[in-house]
């Protein structure tokens, strides 16, 4: 054992093991040469609980896939990353999968940065990539690639579908608390488009840091500034937080609050009484007359510890399935011939889990899927979890800007 | 405006208050056995979610006494087992492991309790502000602040007066001394480090029930308090209870004017402090090199 102790040897052994447990989780598969999905999502982080859940979502398409023969006859393997909500470490997971494990599509990022950078790197390798739940317009506008698809929702988008109904209900004078950041800016700035359509006025915009735990000082500015309506942009945790405070100041008895994007993650994190407000959801669990619907909440609720599905494992799913019916339509998993397939591909209705046509808008690769007006509410009358009462559902190409209005110019390979 | 600058100074020493908390058990920790921990936010994040499962069989007070306690014991069971070899060497071994150890906290958290956030049940009557005018001024965030002042109190009592507290004191001055005399520095500092987990369990607890849970709140409030420190002194306990004031003051002011700076001040109070006066406001000259 010349200079090799037992400590240094546990201390190999140990390592080795922690190498073990850096691998990414790998959905065992049969056949010879499975296809392989990339997946890149910040599984920790202040963004960990959309990110699980859409990887749960893309774990049970995967799942029903392999069920019925896989993708053009061979099984599929989902590889997942994770990106830690960190920029570099997206990239370098992303270029690990593509790299080393040779996957042949990408699916991310909850994190709208992250998605942007990962969409660099697949496009400089020509990859197929749909990004899952990153929000902020350029990735589907000025930023467009050829190779890059998005599930989830425009910031313009959701501000077209709900910014009518809180100008009828609440009135013209609009206060924002906004993350600040790419997704905050775009958002309140979409909004503030059609604020100024509708004839009203903003009375101040509170830039709050991401990941911000204390947001008294914001909402004491903002109470001040005696808006009709506090307009909420943050997000996830800190849209837990700030709706709390609310709450516990009263300033919800003297000042509405509402918003656009809302969350069945942060309405079950929130205690009954801070559930309120009128917000949109990008897919909701429960909706009545939609086919496959059913089967779909039951099978989530088998891997979620009984909990119901929420928009962000219908992200995952979407996003895999997408793959599916691309490649089954290229007859092909080349991401050349995969990209000019998903073009105006409208989903079926065992994957579009939703009233209205739902399709991938070939001008800039943007899915149209509707959008669920409503209100919060503390308790659900059937189910616990049914946390958000529909008041109507819009059609995606009903309140997506033409694409001549995105800025998106997609450039082709020759 | 100025009614808006009293509110916003008033809410940051609200703030500030509870940044001293965790800064004080910090700041315990740093002064006698040199280690950096990065764990602590690990520890509160613990604190809050042990309060969690604890609330529906003992009630929220049970849990605010019992989950601290809880967390010190499993503090000092990682001291016993982990910690502890490492007094006496390079700080920068302890801030590793520390920082490892934050890591499995969150990840433990989450697997525990899962990755999405938690609601933390305050009793009502606590819930509600304590009028129309001072709306931010809740009872439960009065509450808070009575609670960090007991904590304080009984921190300060017990380190001046107390056999335990003197030798940490003198042990914080000069270990190598205290050890000569024949005081068990093993033990002293296994009850220091409880005594700051303790405080950072207590920590996780108040502020579960302010802003609920997430596997990640430990992390999200471990900078501002090693910035009390480093503001306050480095090996003064009085510093670290001015500097965490300070930079709640100095973040709630800032919201006023730059709302999107409140985070940064922090840091640029710290980076002034640091290049007038490098020992902090009330540190002593030396210990931070």
């Amino acid at each position: 054992m010349n200079g090799i102790g037992r400590r240094t040897l546990l201390q190999a052994t140990a390592a080795a093991g922690l190498v073990r447990l850096t691998s990414p989780f790998i959905i065992s598969a049969r056949g010879d040469s499975p296809v392989r999905i990339g997946m890149v999502d910040p599984l920790t982080g202040a963004y960990a609980a959309p990110a699980r859940n859409e990887v749960m979502g893309a774990q049970l398409a995967v799942a029903r896939l392999n069920a019925k023969g896989g993708v053009l006859g061979r099984q599929v393997e989902l590889l997942v990353e994770d990106s830690a909500n960190d920029v570099g470490t997206g990239v370098q997971k992303a270029r690990k999968l593509i790299e080393r494990d040779n996957v042949s599509f990408m699916i991310g990022d909850v994190n709208s940065a992250i998605a942007q950078a990962i969409a660099q790197v697949t496009n400089e390798k020509g990859l197929l990539q749909i990004v899952s739940g990153g929000h902020t317009d350029p990735i589907t506008g000025t930023d467009c690639k050829w190779n890059v698809y998005r599930v989830c929702n425009t910031t313009r988008m959701e501000a077209n579908s709900v910014c009518d109904v809180l100008f009828k209900k609440y009135g013209p004078k609009w206060h924002f608390i906004t993350p600040d950041y790419a997704f905050g800016h775009t958002l309140q700035s979409a909004i503030e488009a059609n604020l100024k359509t509708l004839g009203g006025t903003v009375t101040g915009a509170e830039l709050t840091p991401l990941g911000t735990s204390d947001f008294s000082a914001y909402l004491i500015k903002a109470r001040s500034a005696n808006p009709n309506v506090i307009i909420l942009l943050v997000q996830g945790q800190d849209m837990v937080n700030c709706l709390k405070q609310i709450v516990q100041f009263g300033i919800n008895k003297q000042i509405p609050v509402a918003g656009t994007q809302q969350e069945l993650e942060s309405l079950e994190a929130l205690p009954p009484e801070a559930r309120i407000g009128n917000w949109m959801f990008e897919w909701y669990w429960n909706q009545p007359d939609v086919p496959h619907l059913a089967e779909f909440v039951a099978d989530i609720r088998k891997v979620n510890g009984g909990k119901v599905p929420t928009a962000r494992h219908w992200f995952g799913f979407t996003s895999v399935m997408s793959f599916a019916l691309a490649a089954a339509q290229a007859n092909s998993i080349d991401s050349l011939k995969l990209a000019h397939a998903l073009s105006d591909l409208e989903l079926p209705p065992e994957v579009k889990l939703q009233p209205n046509k739902v399709f991938y808008r070939g001008g800039d690769h943007q899915l149209m899927l509707s959008a669920f007006v409503g209100e919060a509410r503390a308790h659900g009358p059937q189910d616990p979890e049914d946390l958000f009462k529909v008041d109507r559902v819009v059609a995606g190409s009903d309140i997506a800007p033409p694409v001549a209005d995105t800025g998106c110019t997609l450039h082709w390979p020759a | 405006m100025t009614e808006l600058l009293l509110f916003n100074v008033t809410n940051g020493l609200i703030i500030g208050a509870f940044y001293v908390l965790m800064a004080l058990g910090l700041s315990l920790i740093l002064n006698l056995s040199g280690v950096i921990n990065f764990a602590h936010g690990g520890f509160l994040a613990l604190g809050g979610y042990l309060a969690y499962t604890l609330t529906p069989h003992v009630g929220f007070w049970g849990a605010l006494l019992l989950s601290p306690l809880l967390t010190a014991a499993l503090g000092l069971v990682l001291e016993r087992l982990l910690i502890r070899r490492l007094y006496g060497r390079d700080p920068l071994y302890s801030l590793l492991l520390t920082f490892g150890l934050a890591f499995i906290f969150e990840d433990g958290t989450r697997f525990v309790w899962g990755a999405q956030g938690l609601p933390v049940s305050v009793p009502a009557f606590l819930n509600q502000p304590v009028s129309n005018e001072l709306f931010f001024i809740t009872y439960y965030r009065l509450f808070m602040v009575a609670v960090v002042a007991v904590a304080v109190a009984a921190l300060f009592l017990f380190l001046r007066y107390s056999r335990v507290g003197i030798r940490i004191r003198a042990g914080t001055l000069d270990l190598e001394t205290v050890s000569t005399l024949g005081v068990n520095v093993g033990r002293l500092r296994a009850i220091n480090f409880g005594a700051g987990i303790f405080l950072a369990g207590l920590s996780g607890v108040l502020a579960g029930g302010q802003l609920g849970l997430d596997p990640t709140m430990g992390s999200g409030l471990l900078m501002p308090s090693f910035i009390a420190i480093i503001v306050g002194g480095v090996g003064s306990l009085p510093g670290t209870l001015v500097g965490g004031l300070l930079i709640g003051v100095a973040a709630g002011v800032t919201a006023v004017f730059v709302p999107s700076a409140s985070d940064a001040v922090m840091y640029v109070l710290m980076a002034v402090v640091l290049l007038a006066r490098p020992r902090g406001l009330m540190g002593e000259e030396g210990l931070m090199t």
